[in-house]
């Protein structure tokens, strides 16, 4: 097996009044990974696991540490213009797109205001539409420490959260900071929806998979299906035992799950 | 030099229960159910607390000092407004101090510079309307976007300023605020403006702010030495904007209860303590939550030296560092005059009365604080 720092490069690219930082790894076709709102995590074994099928884009986002937030930049919708500037800065029209969490709220949002710079959609455990028999987990008002548990299945006998969360907690402070800082600033009010999104969906012709852990205790389930009712065609994928990270969770299986989409 | 002014305090506590429940929830505030509020006694004890203030005046208080909380039991004052529109129809002669309207949770603040400037009026002229940022639960209750809380506050008060001093009509187009018609018909009897104070327990962003505005700051009860180092910064921030630091600049709010036996009063004096650290005890995310504030919190905790647990060392320590004073009037004059001294402060903010303190209790201490406290405060 590769190891992580053989497959993939730092970059930074001056973008939209800031300096976009993001980690590229593999060869061929194209596709942007969104993080959400635990933050730029690094290389993960979940982008090893793409690389064999192409090109990986993971950027931090702005205002989340690695990529300073630029003074315009307040919303999702903002996100979602910042994403296109790239994308077409880059030359990278036709992309592939899977986003997470609120990164799949800006992977949506992308495909509602400009559909034409993008190739097939994929949306994890994608904040964005309020549920209407349940509701989102309020993250903001909750220890930080008691979200990242929550979003694990079984976080105990996760690798990937002993990795990233398993040292010494900072309760203030540190560099998960401004990430935070930056989902309250865009989610606050309201929380994690925009009411017009599901409304608007309806005009997405990309092929679109909706996946969603079967166990997600900060966006209920009840969200996947509401995107997959949103968006024309949209198939949606349910990973068992499952919490709102798979990609920590079941790296290899979430990979497998998207090649398989973006393959067809 | 104009002489030091002394107000009277309490924050309306809601006693109805018991904190004790703190056990099961992550704080006495924000999520502590209401179901735990009885409607009947907390109309009980409004009427109460009012009655209160009317002795503080007629005894010779300079003012009356209140301020506001919202989903928080240790203060019934749920619109500070509101107690100064009461303050200001009940009350003939003391000022009433406002510490203060949390203006980054306001969404409307030319409504705010209207209702202050009609409390201003009814009054005739008796409002000191202080602002503060409001702690981080503050944001969360009001649910108004805590990363957005210096900019609302800043721009708020940019509002009120000129809502009360520039000719209308005008428009606003602000970042968090916009008018197409600023046109305020209620305008404050004081000219230009009423007196602004800032209160506040640790931030230097905050202290900084004020002095630049020449705006009174009022430290809460902070530790003696903490006080002094933000009186150090307000000194030197006025020095570098052209003015030299006066004591009518600074204030410092202490509790002081006052009885005619010192047995009584070390017995009264615990209810200081009645929720027993409660204050202590709340969640970094909402004490602070990401984008309020850049401060270490855990500065801000150990300025908190009434929020621990209640025993008999934490109370004789209390006394000892200041921030308790009980006692007899001659016990009380000794030690506030020393606080005062030390400090040169030029507002002395006594927070008289909390937790379970009978209204009885409470009168005679305010009586004593009139007849024998104040007059001696005020001789020497």
């Amino acid at each position: 097996m590769t190891t992580a720092a053989q497959v993939y490069q730092e970059e930074r690219m001056a973008l939209a009044g800031t300096e976009l930082y993001l980690l590229k790894g593999g060869e061929g076709r194209p596709l942007l990974v969104l993080h959400g709102v635990e933050g730029h995590e690094g290389w993960l074994p979940f982008h090893d696991a793409l690389v064999p099928k192409g090109t990986v884009y993971a950027p931090a986002h702005p205002g989340y540490g690695e990529t300073a937030r630029p003074e315009w930049l307040e919303t999702i919708a903002h996100q979602a213009v910042f994403y296109h500037w790239f994308i077409e800065r880059a030359g990278l029209a036709g992309l592939d797109v899977v986003g997470f969490g609120i990164g799949g709220w800006v992977a949506a949002q992308m495909a509602v205001m400009c559909p034409q710079n993008l190739g097939r959609l994929v949306l994890v455990n994608a904040a964005g539409i309020r549920p209407q028999d349940s509701e989102i987990l309020d993250i903001f008002i909750i220890p930080w420490k008691q979200v990242i548990e929550r979003g694990f299945y079984d976080a105990e006998a996760c690798p990937e959260y002993h990795r990233l969360y398993g040292g010494e907690w900072q309760e203030f402070g540190g560099p998960r900071e401004a990430g935070r800082t930056m989902s309250i600033r865009m989610c606050f009010r309201p929380f994690m929806y925009d009411s017009s999104l599901p409304g608007m969906l309806g005009k997405v012709t990309l092929p679109t998979l909706v996946v969603w852990g079967g166990d997600n205790r900060i966006i209920p389930p009840e969200c996947g299906r509401l995107y997959q009712q949103a968006i024309p065609g949209a198939t949606l994928h349910e990973i068992e035992r499952c919490g709102h990270w798979p990609q920590f969770e079941r790296p290899d299986e979430l990979a497998g799950v998207i090649q398989t989409f973006l393959a067809q | 030099m104009a002489p030091t002014q002394y107000y009277y305090f309490t924050e309306q506590p809601y006693t109805g229960y018991d904190p004790a429940v703190q056990e099961e929830h992550p704080a006495l505030r924000l999520t502590l159910p209401n179901s735990l509020y009885d409607s009947e006694l907390a109309s009980e004890l409004y009427n109460r607390y009012h009655d209160e203030y009317q002795v503080a005046d007629e005894v010779g208080f300079d003012g009356i000092m209140i301020n506001e909380h919202h989903t928080a039991p240790f203060c019934m004052q749920a619109s500070i407004n509101i107690t100064g529109a009461v303050l200001a129809k009940i009350t003939r002669r003391a000022k009433i101090i406002m510490l203060g309207n949390p203006l980054p949770v306001v969404d409307n603040p030319l409504r705010l510079a209207e209702e202050l400037a009609m409390i201003d009026c009814i009054s005739r002229g008796r409002l000191v309307s202080g602002v503060v940022r409001g702690g981080g639960v503050e944001s969360l209750a009001n649910n108004v976007n805590p990363a957005h809380n210096r900019e609302r506050f800043e721009e708020a008060h940019d509002l009120i300023i000129a809502a009360w001093t520039r000719p209308g009509p005008f428009r606003w187009e602000g970042k968090h605020f916009q008018y197409r018609v600023v046109n305020p018909w209620a305008l404050p009897l004081q000219k230009p403006h009423p007196p602004i104070m800032v209160p506040g327990t640790a931030s230097p962003e905050t202290v900084i702010w004020a002095a630049r505005h020449r705006y009174p700051y009022i430290v809460l009860g902070s530790f003696l030495e903490q006080t002094q180092e933000l009186i150090q910064i307000y000194r030197e921030t006025a020095e570098e904007v052209g003015y030299e630091m006066q004591p009518e600049n600074i204030g410092y709010l202490i509790r002081c209860f006052v009885s005619d036996t010192e047995g009584h009063a070390q017995e009264q004096g615990k209810n200081f303590f009645w929720q027993n650290g409660a204050l202590n005890k709340q969640p970094r995310e909402w004490m602070a939550p990401p984008g309020y504030a850049t401060v270490n919190v855990a500065g801000i905790r150990r300025l908190r030296a009434v929020s621990r647990a209640f025993d008999s060392l934490a109370y004789e320590e209390a006394q000892k560092n200041y921030q308790v004073v009980v006692g007899t009037p001659g016990q009380v004059i000794e030690k506030l005059r020393y606080v005062r001294d030390l400090l040169g402060v030029g507002h002395m903010c006594l927070w008289s009365h909390d937790g379970y303190m009978t209204h009885q209790d409470t009168v005679r201490s305010i009586e004593l604080f009139g007849k024998e406290v104040l007059p001696a405060l005020r001789e020497a």
